[in-house]
Order: structure tokens, then sequence, then C-alpha cells
């Protein structure tokens, strides 16, 4: 039996690691084919993945996406429901930073190395006069380390994925006031399949059918996306595709 | 000649009664309050329309600050939001830009429902499938207020030169 390539961006939640083999492991009994889980720890690591040429499935963040199905012939099949990828932005609770209004020209900015979340925090300080030229940025390892900058007062604020920031600790979250959190709802990882991938449909049923069982939704619960996946139509990947090409600049 | 839209609804608050007269040559009147809506924030405003720019999506956060429900916007005309302080000019650069293939940007100062209005960065992009243009996506974002006044005082010197 041929084996498959399936790649996972590396944006996820360090406590969705066990969840990402157990989906792969159910995709695999269900669909009844081999995937090869590729778990890249960094972004240089998924394109040099990538350019090899023989990922058939890829979960991309949106930001990747678009070069994705635009340029390397990959075609978006389903998104998780109700997960949209949003971003929130922090103060240290002592920080006399309450606003975005407050962060002064050249503070530091903390994040983890995640483009759609720089990109859409960028947006959201369009409306203070901010831009990526004004800030200093100190790319950390994890967003934890992040979220340790600016507890220190290393950084003045921290830029976090929504999902990843909900998941921190109430100790940790205590020393964190938001400043703002995205709501922009229509962007989202997607599920991709190269054009060329022979077992799609087999692939896309195991994938819409998931939620349907207990063990399903264990699994889906452990990637937080108790919901399952949507089928994804072309219009609707080129509509959020269109979308982030709006945000660029 | 006719318009598309019917005359506003005069507001309970005091307002202008203006005339406005489309690209398209259909005219209606529209009160202007005065009133500024605060942009929602960490939201984008998203639409869509087709190659006639006519509302063919719109989302909540669109819905919301407009005071129009989404079946007074659908298969309207996306002039619907047009405020009466806003230059030709601005939107016929606009529909320029887009309808040769390229991205727009820039300020707009949105006429709601009920007279008040907000002010956008608007994003224009056209949507191509399979190499052809089958309509738009306009995607608005918070903008500075500093922006907001630099956009004030150019949009009134260019209504200004459309009079003269």
């Amino acid at each position: 039996m041929t084996t498959h390539n399936m790649l996972i961006a590396p944006d996820f939640s360090p406590e969705r690691f066990a969840g990402w083999h157990m989906f792969n492991l159910m995709i695999q009994k269900r669909a009844n084919m081999n995937m090869h889980l590729n778990m890249p720890a960094s972004y240089a690591e998924q394109e040099a993945l990538v350019a090899k040429g023989d990922i058939q499935v890829i979960y991309a963040n949106p930001f990747d996406a678009a070069q994705l199905i635009r340029e390397q012939g990959y075609r978006a099949l389903a998104r998780p429901i109700g997960k949209s990828d949003e971003m929130v932005i922090t103060a240290a609770s002592s920080s006399d930073i309450n606003s975005l209004d407050d962060i002064p020209n050249g503070a530091t900015v903390a994040m983890a190395n995640n483009r759609d979340v720089k990109l859409i925090g960028l947006r959201l300080l369009e409306a203070v006069d901010l831009a990526e030229d004004d800030l200093q940025w100190v790319v950390t390892e994890t967003y934890q380390a992040a979220a340790r900058q600016v507890m220190k007062g290393d950084a003045q604020v921290a830029f976090f994925l929504s999902e990843i920031f909900h998941s921190f600790s109430r100790l940790t979250k205590s020393q964190l006031k938001v400043l703002i959190e995205s709501d922009i709802a229509d962007i989202s990882h997607v599920l991709l399949v190269k054009e060329d991938f022979a077992d799609s449909d087999i692939f896309m049923d195991a994938i819409l059918n998931l939620h349907h069982d207990t063990d399903g939704q264990t699994a889906l619960t452990e990637l937080g996306m108790p919901q399952g996946f949507e089928a994804m139509s072309e219009e609707d990947a080129e509509f959020m595709l269109d979308l982030m090409e709006t945000l660029l600049n | 000649m006719g318009s598309p839209l019917s005359d506003a609804n005069k507001p309970d608050v005091p307002a202008e009664q203006i005339t406005l007269t489309y690209h398209d040559g259909t005219s209606r009147t529209v009160y202007d309050s005065g009133i500024e809506r605060p942009y929602p924030d960490g939201k984008l405003i998203v639409s869509r329309t087709d190659l006639n720019g006519i509302l063919t999506h719109v989302n909540d956060a669109f819905v919301e600050i407009s005071g129009y429900e989404v079946d007074e916007l659908i298969g309207k005309p996306h002039y619907i939001l047009r405020h009466p302080d806003m230059p030709s000019a601005a939107y016929k650069d606009l529909w320029h830009t887009a309808q040769s293939g390229q991205k727009w940007h820039g300020y707009v100062k949105n006429l709601c429902k009920d007279g008040s209005h907000y002010w956008v960065y608007a994003t224009v992009v056209p949507n191509v499938r399979r190499g052809e243009t089958v309509g738009f996506t306009s995607v608005r974002r918070k903008p500075s207020r500093r922006k907001i006044d630099a956009a004030i005082a150019q949009y009134a010197a260019m209504k200004q030169n459309e009079k003269g």
C-alpha cells in the first residue's frame, strides 16, 4: 500500500501534539491508507518539506494556504467548524499600557514566529498609527516564552494566537492584560490535498465523518475542534484567499 | 430617473436632508445626522459585489454597523452606503482601479441607514476565478483618527472642486 504524507502547520498548541497523532491513526484506519505524519517545528522546515514535492495532505494556516493553492497545486478540502484563527495583543497586568493607544512608538513586541498572527496584529495596530517599522520585534521559540518576556518587562506587548493564549494557565493569564482580541471569523486553517492525490474522496469521507462517533469526537476534542470538519468548496477557499489578500498591505 | 434604492427615512435626530445623485444617474434623498458610529474593535467589515457593484455578500459586522437588515442589502447597489461628503472622484478611482484588476485602498466615510456614519480603511480586490474577474471583495479595517482627519480635509477640498 502506498504511504502518503500529511503535514501539520507548526503553529498548534503543544498540548495538541498527541491529538494529531491520534487523528492520524484514526484517519489511516478509517480511510484504509498509510499516512506518515510530518510535524515540522518551524515554517522554514515546513517549506523545505513541501518543496520536496511529496506532501499529499497539509493542515495549513490561512497565510500559507494562499500560496499552496494558487502556486503549488493544492486544493482546499475541509476546514474545522467554528474554529477561526484569531489573535490577541496583551501587555503585562502591571503595565501602564491599558489600551492600544498607550503602546508607545518604539515598543518591543514579543511573539512566536507566526505570520498570520503578526499580519492580523499589525492590521489592528494601524488604528493607532503603529506600523511594523515603528516597533521592535523579539521572536521567541514558543508563545510561552513570549508571555514571559512581557511578564518580565523585557517586552511591552505580546502577540498570541488566541487559542494558545486561552490555553495558558490561570496564573499566566492573571499576569497578562488583553488589549484587543481579533474577531474576524472568516479566516481559518484549512485542510489541503495535492491536486493529484488519488485517494482524496475516501480521505474526505473519513474526515467529514469523524465527529459522528465517540472515538472520532475524542480525537477532535484533543485537537480543540470538537465540532469536526466541514467540506470547503473551491469558492469558499478563494473567498478566504481574497480576504487574506486585502490584509497583506 | 428612478433609483433602485428608496428614499431614506427621516431620522428622529436633527439631520440635513440631501439629494444624492449616483454614477448611474439615479437619485434619492438621504439624511446626514453628523453622528459618528465607532468602528467595532477587532473586526473586519466584509462585503462582496458582482461586476456591477451589486451586493452579493455582507458579513455580520457589515450588517450591524450599517443599520440595515441583510435582505435590505443583498441585491442592492453598494452605493447604498455612500455618504454625501464623499467625492465622486474617490469612487471613480476605486472602480477604475478594481475593474483594471488592481487592488484599491482608501479611507471611506459610509452612511448608515439612520443618517449616522462610520469611517473605514477599505481595500477592494477583484475576485479572479480561472483568469476571469467575477466580482469584488471589499474588506474594511479600523482607521486611525489621524488618517480620518486627513481624509476629511482632503475630501472636503475635492468636493469643493467638484462643485466649482
